[in-house]
C-alpha cells in the first residue's frame, strides 16, 4: 500500500492529467474483459506493464513483486476453474480416481482457465498503472469532475487518509509493545496483537470524533469544498491513447476464433 | 477600559463520560492582546478553546465574543468560527486531506471566498510557515513539526482575528519553534489576538502580555507574566516551574547585585543590561 502509494506521487506520469490516466485504464480494462481472444489479454497485459514500467519509470522489480499477489490469487481462482469432476476418466489431461468419480484437468476446461487468468490479469494490469500512476487525491477529484455523489467522494478521500493515520498508529502501538516484550513469544504475541487491533478500534472511533471536530472549527457544514488544482488536458496523449485502444480493438477483431 | 474580545463568564462544562472538565470559569481576553494560558495536563485548557469557537456549549455560563453573548444557531456559529480560529493540539486529527493544498484551501473555501483568493491565502499561508515547497507533498509523508506547520497554515489562511493556538511549540526544532513564535508576533502586530496555551513557561513569560493559570477547570490566577510568575504560591499549586529568567533574576537581587528598583527582565538581552560589570563593582 505505501509502496504503491510511493510510486504514484514520483513518478514520469505525475503530470499528466489524471483523466487521461482513467480514460485509458478503464478504456483498456473494458476491451481486454470484452474480448474473448487471449491474445488480447497478452496484449493488454504487455501494453500497461510496459507503460507502467517503461514510459511511467516504475522499476521492473518492485512491479512484479506487487503485481504478484493479485496474480497469485487470480491464479488460485482460475485453478479451481480447471479442476472438474467426473462419472467417466476419459478426456482428462490428468486425473486422479476418488472411488466411482474422477477430478482432474481436460483441456477444455484448462483453456477456460487460462483465458480466464489472461483476463483477469490484464484488467488488473490497467488497474495497477493508474495505481502506480495517478496519487489518490487526484483520482478523488476526477471521480468528484465526473459527478460521482459528493458522499461517496468525500468518504473514499477520508478513509484513505485515514488508511496512514492508522497503520501509524498501529506501528506505534507495536513498537512500544514489543519494546516491553510483548512479543517474545507465541502466547504473548497473540495477547499483545489482540490489546493493539482493540485499542487501534478505539483510536479509531475517537480520532474521528476529533477529526469532526477539527473541521467543524473551520466552517464545515457537510460537504468538503477544497480547491481542485488544474490539469491541462495533451490533444497529443489522448491521441496516443486512442490509437492504443482502436489497435487493441482491431487485434481483437482479427484474433475471433 | 480594555475592550475584551473574547470572554468566559463562569463557564461549567461536563464530558458525556461524567468529567467535569470546566467547572465555574471565567476569564477575558484583551482584543490585540498575547495570553498565554497555563496549566497542568488536563486542567480543561483544551476545552476552554473548544468553546471560544462553539464547538462544545457551556451546560451552565456564557461564553461572549466581542462584547456579544456567543448564539449557537448555524449562522451565529459560522459566523464566530471565521472570526476565531484553533489550531489543534494533535496535528493528525486536524489533517483530514491526503494534499497539502487541499488541506490549506478547506477553511477559506468554507468561507465562501472565489477561487483566486482562495488560492492566494492559501500561497500566503504557506509562504508564512515556510512550507511552500510541501504544497503538493501528500500528508501521510511529512514529519510531525511539518504536519504541525501545515496545521497553523489551515488557520492563518482563514485569516481570523482571533487565533488559539493549542501547544504551538510541542514536537517543533528550535528553528522551527522561533518561526511559529515569529509568525504568532507578526499575526499580533497586525492586530490579532493570540492565544495560545503551552506548558513551556519560558516561552509564556517573555512572549505573553497576560498569563492565565487554569487548573482543575478553573482560573487559578491571571496577571501579568512578571506578577504571576513571582507569585510563588501559585505556581507551586499549579506545578509550574519559574521561568530561568526569574530564578536568575532572584538569585542576583537576593545576593545584591542589583540596584533596587530594577524591574524584572522579560528577555535574556534585559537581563544582560540589568547585570552590573563586575571590575567596577570590585573596585
Ligand atoms: N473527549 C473527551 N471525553 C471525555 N473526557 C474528556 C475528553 N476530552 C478531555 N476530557 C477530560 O477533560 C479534562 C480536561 O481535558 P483537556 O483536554 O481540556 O485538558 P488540557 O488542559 O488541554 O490538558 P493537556 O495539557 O494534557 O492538553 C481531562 O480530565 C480529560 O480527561
Ligand atoms: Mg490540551
Amino acid at each position: 500500500m505505501l509502496q504503491i502509494d510511493c510510486y504514484a506521487y514520483a513518478n514520469r506520469l505525475l503530470s499528466v492529467h489524471p483523466g487521461e490516466k482513467a480514460a485509458f485504464s478503464l478504456v483498456t480494462m473494458i476491451i481486454c474483459l470484452a474480448s474473448p481472444s487471449p491474445v488480447t489479454s497478452l496484449a493488454v497485459i504487455l501494453l500497461a506493464a510496459l507503460l507502467t514500467i517503461y514510459r511511467a519509470g516504475v522499476p521492473w522489480r518492485p512491479y512484479l513483486g506487487i503485481a504478484a499477489v493479485p496474480a497469485l490469487f487470480l491464479a488460485f481462482g482460475a485453478a479451481a476453474v480447471a479442476v472438474s469432476f467426473s462419472g467417466q476418466p476419459d478426456g482428462y489431461l490428468f486425473g486422479l480416481s476418488l472411488g466411482g468419480t474422477c477430478v482432474g484437468v481436460t483441456p477444455r476446461d484448462l483453456g477456460i482457465a487460462a483465458r480466464l487468468f489472461l483476463k483477469s490479469l490484464g484488467a488488473t494490469t490497467c488497474l495497477l498503472f493508474l495505481a502506480l500512476t495517478t496519487p489518490m487525491v487526484e483520482v478523488v477529484s476526477a471521480l468528484r469532475k465526473a459527478g460521482v455523489p459528493a458522499l461517496f467522494v468525500d468518504l473514499a478521500a477520508i478513509v484513505y487518509r485515514f488508511i496512514f493515520v492508522l497503520a501509524e498508529t498501529a506501528e506505534r502501538i507495536y513498537i512500544s509493545q514489543s519494546s516491553r516484550l510483548g512479543y517474545k513469544n507465541l502466547r504473548s504475541g497473540y495477547i499483545s496483537l489482540g490489546q493493539l487491533a482493540a485499542n487501534l478500534f478505539i483510536r479509531a472511533y475517537r480520532r474521528s470524533q476529533a477529526l469532526f471536530t477539527a473541521m467543524s472549527a473551520r466552517c464545515y457544514t457537510g460537504e468538503i469544498r477544497v480547491l481542485e488544482t488544474g490539469h491541462r488536458v495533451s490533444v497529443k496523449n489522448v491521441a496516443v491513447i486512442v490509437v492504443l485502444d482502436l489497435s487493441l480493438v482491431a487485434l481483437s477483431l482479427v484474433n475471433l476464433p | 477600559m480594555a475592550e475584551y474580545i473574547l470572554e468566559a463568564v463562569d463557564i461549567e462544562y461536563k464530558y458525556p463520560g461524567g468529567t467535569v472538565a470546566l467547572g465555574g470559569l471565567s476569564m477575558s481576553v484583551e482584543k490585540g492582546g498575547k495570553a498565554a494560558v497555563l496549566g497542568p495536563n488536563g486542567a480543561g485548557k483544551t476545552t476552554l478553546f473548544l468553546h471560544f469557537n462553539g464547538i462544545l456549549r457551556p451546560s451552565r455560563g456564557r461564553v461572549r465574543f466581542a462584547g456579544r453573548d456567543v448564539r449557537y444557531d448555524q449562522a451565529s456559529l459560522m459566523e464566530l468560527r471565521k472570526n476565531v480560529g484553533i489550531v489543534f493540539q494533535d496535528p493528525d486529527t486536524q489533517l483530514f486531506s491526503s494534499s497539502v493544498l487541499q488541506e490549506v484551501s478547506f477553511g477559506p473555501m468554507n468561507m465562501g471566498l472565489p477561487r483566486d483568493e482562495v488560492l492566494r491565502r492559501v500561497q500566503g499561508a504557506l509562504e508564512a510557515t515556510g512550507i511552500i515547497d510541501l504544497k503538493h507533498r501528500p500528508t501521510h509523508f511529512l514529519s510531525d513539526g511539518q504536519k504541525k506547520r501545515v496545521a497553523i497554515a489551515d488557520v492563518l489562511a482563514m485569516d481570523p482575528p482571533v487565533i488559539i493556538i493549542d501547544e504551538p511549540t510541542a514536537c517543533l526544532d528550535p528553528r522551527c519553534r522561533r518561526h511559529v513564535v515569529d509568525l504568532l508576533d507578526a499575526a499580533n502586530r497586525e492586530g490579532k489576538t493570540v492565544i495560545m496555551s503551552t506548558h513551556d513557561v519560558d516561552l509564556a513569560y517573555s512572549w505573553a502580555d497576560r498569563v492565565f493559570v487554569v487548573m482543575d477547570g478553573a482560573l487559578a490566577g491571571e496577571g501579568r507574566p512578571e506578577d504571576v510568575f513571582q507569585d510563588g504560591e501559585l505556581l507551586e499549586r499549579a506545578g509550574l516551574d519559574r521561568p530561568w529568567l526569574v530564578e536568575i533574576y532572584g538569585e542576583i537581587k537576593k545576593k545584591g547585585w542589583l540596584a533596587a528598583g530594577s524591574p524584572p527582565p522579560r528577555t535574556k538581552e534585559q537581563l544582560y543590561d540589568i547585570i552590573p560589570d563586575g571590575r567596577r563593582a570590585s573596585k
